[in-house]
């Protein structure tokens, strides 16, 4: 009896012992949690949230999300180069020509461009500081482009200018995510994952949304800036490296065969085959697909990514030196990757926040230098898409994620030791080249010291909004729904740029 | 205590429901009663009187919202009508049933009046509603079947040449009012008194009086509630509306300020080609052909897809196809056969690096619509480029990085269609034996010469 009464303690015991966390959790949601959590579990389900863009086979895609789609209409470009100069570059040095901004240099800024703003460290009455630059027109169109870039001015003529650009962050972060998801906070898929999503991918050896970093250091947004937010994680930027393996962990350990990984993987996705078809989660399809591009990855990509081969005229345009991680490089492989049919490639270079704090942050030596880094690399790849004609089919967009203030930054109320400025939201220049835009064409105005737009102003949505047009896209159609609602890039804004549109 | 009646009216889309409820539940009592006296004439009595009775205030309350809210005569005569022929119909049955012998002429006079409810109810919905409440969710061909308009209100659109003679109100103002006010202000929906559809309601105004001021733009509404900031009350169209163009908003402004008038031509204005630029009708010319085919069928596209051909429609919903060797490297001529049911439909055809000869181009003819070659990085050789003059629709053509020759371009000067040729990194490229061609040229091979600032570190 006493015996008896042991092992029944023993039991509860170790019954209790076995009760995880998990089953914990597991029975909040199954009983109480699961009434109130039922509508939110409802648009995590298969069919509503794995559903694809319309009209589109789902057997197909849901054996592989990267399958490619026809967009819903006639895009007039099939793949994007997105350049970001991460930390923003000064559109006053650049395109933003402002010659009574030179007349108040070393005044006091006027109280009206004070009055109700916020700076990110501008405190008090700070001074106005004229361009840096010297700037003259070119090209047929009569594109003003400063010495800094004395490359690019030859190809101005390529681009449209957007120099009335505004924003409504002014901290990197939240700014970079802005420009990149449309939402200045976490959990937004990125447009490279937006339109991977809509399109697929062309070449199935390779990922479909590759990102590439130079300049140091990654962007402060970190790795969301690229996140698929809440599209299935495969429609994510898949970060290669310039120098050394391509895409980390890569290559077969030693000792494994091709023949032995492909067992493995194969095993791998039979077991993954088999939870799908119980559980019908679309997360489960994505690492199938991931193992396998994987496995197909191994071969193209190192193939793809070395730019050893390249023709050394084709060295000398980008003025790429192999080996090393740079924003030359990156551009020679943006245009590799669009050869060979990837949707989305997005370069982020790092060390553009030029505040005069030090050196490298003084706008009349640090941001020259920049320039030098970018200048003839993205004249390159203008011009080598276009020989190939390769651009009438690529969007090249260039631009940071703020501009920066007319002022000279004054942080902590003192004047700095070098010439900078701070972070400015109200007007900036970005542009845009390539297929479906209007070679050329110059739009927005900013007012006599480039602080604010006075006319043709455009936001991040219409830009997000210009770029899905041109990818074939109805901005407002282009939805996915996620807990109950359908979800859009531009949110509820968003205007076509139609001024730019070839 | 002014405000009573007009608030009476105001009860209309409640009290409308009483005679609905209380007379259908009648009828309805009149169908389940196989006779007269079958247990239920006293409730089929009291629903019908209770019915009548609410019918006249619905009807009251309903005629007073008519006087007191803008609504226009002509939106709700019908059923302002039927609704009052409800009312009698409902009082003559309650007083008819106790007399009544003849059940089966009963229950017609019964349904009659469900009919009757039923129409003015349905004019009711309209009214509020809109008269497409219900046939807009259809299919479109349902829609057209039902004599409704399908496509939604034209915005402005311009001639290039000729802009100069048209009407400023007629051609220009009216139609930008159509397109992005009109949805609101329109007699049957007069929001804050105001009609934009016609020129008699702009000139009479809305609820604050005339709206507009010749010469005087900032003081006339129809133009400054526009450029109010779009978080402003005031601001029109409400700010989750499509909002208008800046040019139509600057079109408004300059139609005020140059006098406000109803027979000026648009050219007596002098607006800037720059505001008229996004309006003008530019036939946009379709890229690919446009023929009506059928699509392959999606087990053949599956079966290409199988192969390793990348095939697409160009755009959803059309039958021509892109079909890409991207996948496919090992391409060769004979493989071509495999495409050859695709025929007319087959548009775009990449086959940059595969294996192929210059012989498959003389089999390109059997896709009569392709408009895109690719035929970047193959053995292909310039005698062969002779052989595409069969194919009257192909635009762009991409020769770079084969061994063509300037001599063989000519062949293709009598391509139709041919807008592009691509043939960088060839022997034309930085060749000064190249002539100028009908389409246009793109040999590359440019570069950027090295400049002191290359080197200066700062
Ligand atoms: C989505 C519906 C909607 C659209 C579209 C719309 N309006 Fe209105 N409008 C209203 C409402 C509601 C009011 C009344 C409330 C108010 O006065 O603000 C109003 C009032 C007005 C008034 C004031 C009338 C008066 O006398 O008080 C003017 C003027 C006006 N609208 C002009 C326009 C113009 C011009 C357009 C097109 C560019 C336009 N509206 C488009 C809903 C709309």
């Amino acid at each position: 009896m006493k015996n008896l009464e042991k092992l029944f303690a023993e039991l509860s015991v170790q019954k209790l012992q076995n009760q995880t966390r998990r089953h914990f959790l597991m029975d909040c949601v199954s009983k109480v949690g699961g009434l109130a959590l039922a509508p939110l579990l409802f648009g995590c389900e298969p069919g509503t949230s794995a559903k694809a863009p319309t009209g589109l086979n789902l057997s197909e895609r849901d054996l592989n999300p990267l399958a490619p789609l026809a967009p819903p209409f006639m895009g007039k470009a099939k793949s994007i180069i997105y350049l970001h100069m991460a930390g923003a570059p000064s559109q006053l040095e650049l395109f933003d020509f402002k010659p009574e901004l030179a007349k108040l240099h070393d005044q006091d800024c006027p109280e009206s461009l004070l009055e109700g703003r916020k700076f990110a460290f501008i405190r008090g009455v700070p001074k106005m500081l004229g361009p840096q630059a010297k700037f003259s027109q070119h090209g047929e169109s009569g594109a003003w482009v400063s010495d800094y870039l004395p490359h690019f001015s030859k190809v101005a003529d390529e681009v449209a200018f957007l120099k009335a650009m505004h924003t409504d962050q002014f901290n990197h972060g939240p700014a970079q995510l802005f420009m990149q998801t449309g939402s200045p906070r976490l959990g937004r898929p990125s447009l490279g994952s937006w339109v991977t999503y809509g399109l697929g991918t062309e070449n199935q050896n390779l990922p479909g949304f590759v990102v590439l970093t130079s300049g140091g250091k990654t962007p402060d947004a970190g790795k969301s800036v690229w996140g698929s937010g809440f599209l299935p994680s495969v429609y994510q930027g898949v970060q290669c490296r310039s120098k050394g393996d391509p895409v980390l962990y890569l290559e077969d350990p030693s000792g494994m065969s091709r023949d032995m990984k492909k067992n493995v993987i194969s095993a791998i996705n039979q077991v993954n085959k088999e939870d799908f078809e119980a559980f019908g989660d679309p997360e489960i399809l994505a690492r199938i697909n991931q193992y396998e591009m994987a496995y197909r990855m191994q071969i193209e990509v190192p193939e793809v990514m070395n730019i050893n081969d390249e023709p050394e005229h084709i060295h000398e345009l980008y003025g790429t030196k192999p080996g090393e991680e740079s924003f030359a490089n990156n551009c020679l492989l943006a245009r590799k990757l669009v050869e060979k049919g990837v949707r989305v490639v997005q370069l982020y270079d790092w060390g553009w926040d030029t505040h005069g704090t030090d050196h490298d942050g003084s706008i009349d030596m640090g941001l020259r230098n920049k320039c030098r880094e970018i200048d003839r690399p993205m004249s390159a790849l203008l011009l080598d898409l276009k020989q190939r004609g390769l651009l009438e089919e690529t969007l090249v967009v260039w631009g940071g994620e703020f501009g920066r203030t007319p002022m000279q930054e004054n942080r902590e109320g003192k004047v700095q030791g070098f010439k900078g400025r701070d972070h400015h939201v109200d007007a900036f220049t970005m542009w845009v080249a390539g297929g479906g835009i209007k070679k050329g064409a110059s739009y927005g105005i900013t007012d006599d010291f480039g602080f604010s737009g006075v006319d043709e102003r455009t936001s991040v949505h219409d830009l997000h909004a210009t770029l899905l047009h041109l990818m074939g896209f109805d901005h407002e159609k282009f939805t996915y729904d996620f807990q109950g609602r359908p979800f859009r890039l531009t949110d509820v804004e968003g205007e076509l740029i139609r001024k730019i549109l070839a | 205590m002014d405000f009573i009646v007009p608030l009476f009216g105001r009860f209309h889309p409640i009290l409308v429901h009483l005679p609905i409820g209380f007379l259908l539940f009648g009828v309805l009592m009149v169908f389940l009663s196989k006779e007269k006296d079958s247990g239920h004439s006293q409730s089929i009595q009291l629903a019908f009187f209770v019915g009548s009775v609410s019918a006249v205030l619905a009807s009251i309350s309903g005629f007073l919202q008519y006087h007191y809210e803008g609504f226009s005569w002509e939106t709700v005569q019908f059923h302002l009508a039927l609704g009052a022929l409800t009312t009698v119909t409902g009082f003559y049955l309650t007083w008819d049933f106790r007399k009544t012998v003849n059940w089966t002429s009963f229950r017609w006079k019964s349904f009659s009046l469900l009919v009757l409810l039923l129409f003015t109810g349905h004019l009711g919905g309209n009214i509020t509603h809109g008269e497409e409440y219900l046939t807009e969710l259809l299919p479109d061909g349902l829609r057209r079947l039902l004599g409704d308009s399908t496509d939604a209100e034209q915005g402005l659109t311009l001639p290039e040449s000729g802009w100069e003679d048209l009407k400023y109100y007629e051609n220009v103002v009216q139609p930008i009012l159509n397109s992005n006010c009109k949805s609101c202000h329109n007699p049957r929906n007069k929001k804050g008194e105001l009609d934009l559809s016609t020129l008699e309601g702009l000139k009479k105004g809305g609820e604050n009086g005339v709206v507009f001021h010749a010469n005087d733009a900032e003081k006339s509404e129809l133009f400054s509630r526009l450029v109010l900031p779009s978080d402003d009350d005031d601001h029109m169209p409400p700010k989750e509306k499509r909002q208008p163009q800046k040019e139509e908003i600057e079109l408004i402004k300059l139609w005020l300020e140059t006098g406000a008038s109803f027979e000026g031509t648009l050219g007596e204005a002098r607006p800037a080609v720059k505001l008229l630029d996004p309006f003008f009708e530019r036939l946009e010319v379709p890229f690919y052909p446009q023929t009506e085919l059928a699509e392959v069928s999606a087990d053949s596209i599956a079966a290409l897809k199988k192969m390793g051909f990348f095939v697409e429609p160009v755009h959803l919903g059309s039958a021509l196809l892109k079909v890409s060797c991207l996948n496919f490297p090992d391409f060769e001529d004979a493989d071509l056969s495999k495409l050859s049911s695709l025929g007319g439909n087959l548009a775009y055809l990449d086959l940059n690096d595969t294996q192929i000869s210059g012989e498959i181009l003389s089999q390109i003819t059997a896709f009569p619509n392709l408009t895109v070659l690719k035929l970047n990085s193959t053995l292909i050789e310039g005698k062969d480029l002779a052989t595409l003059q069969q194919s009257p629709n192909l635009k762009h053509l991409y020769l770079n990085g084969t061994q063509i020759n300037p001599e063989d371009l000519a062949a293709l000067e009598s391509l139709p269609a041919l807008e592009k040729v691509y043939a960088y990194d060839t022997p034309l490229s930085g060749n000064p034996a190249v002539k100028k061609f009908r389409f246009s040229l793109e040999t590359g091979g440019y570069s950027l010469p090295p400049i002191p600032s290359d080197t200066i570190v700062y």
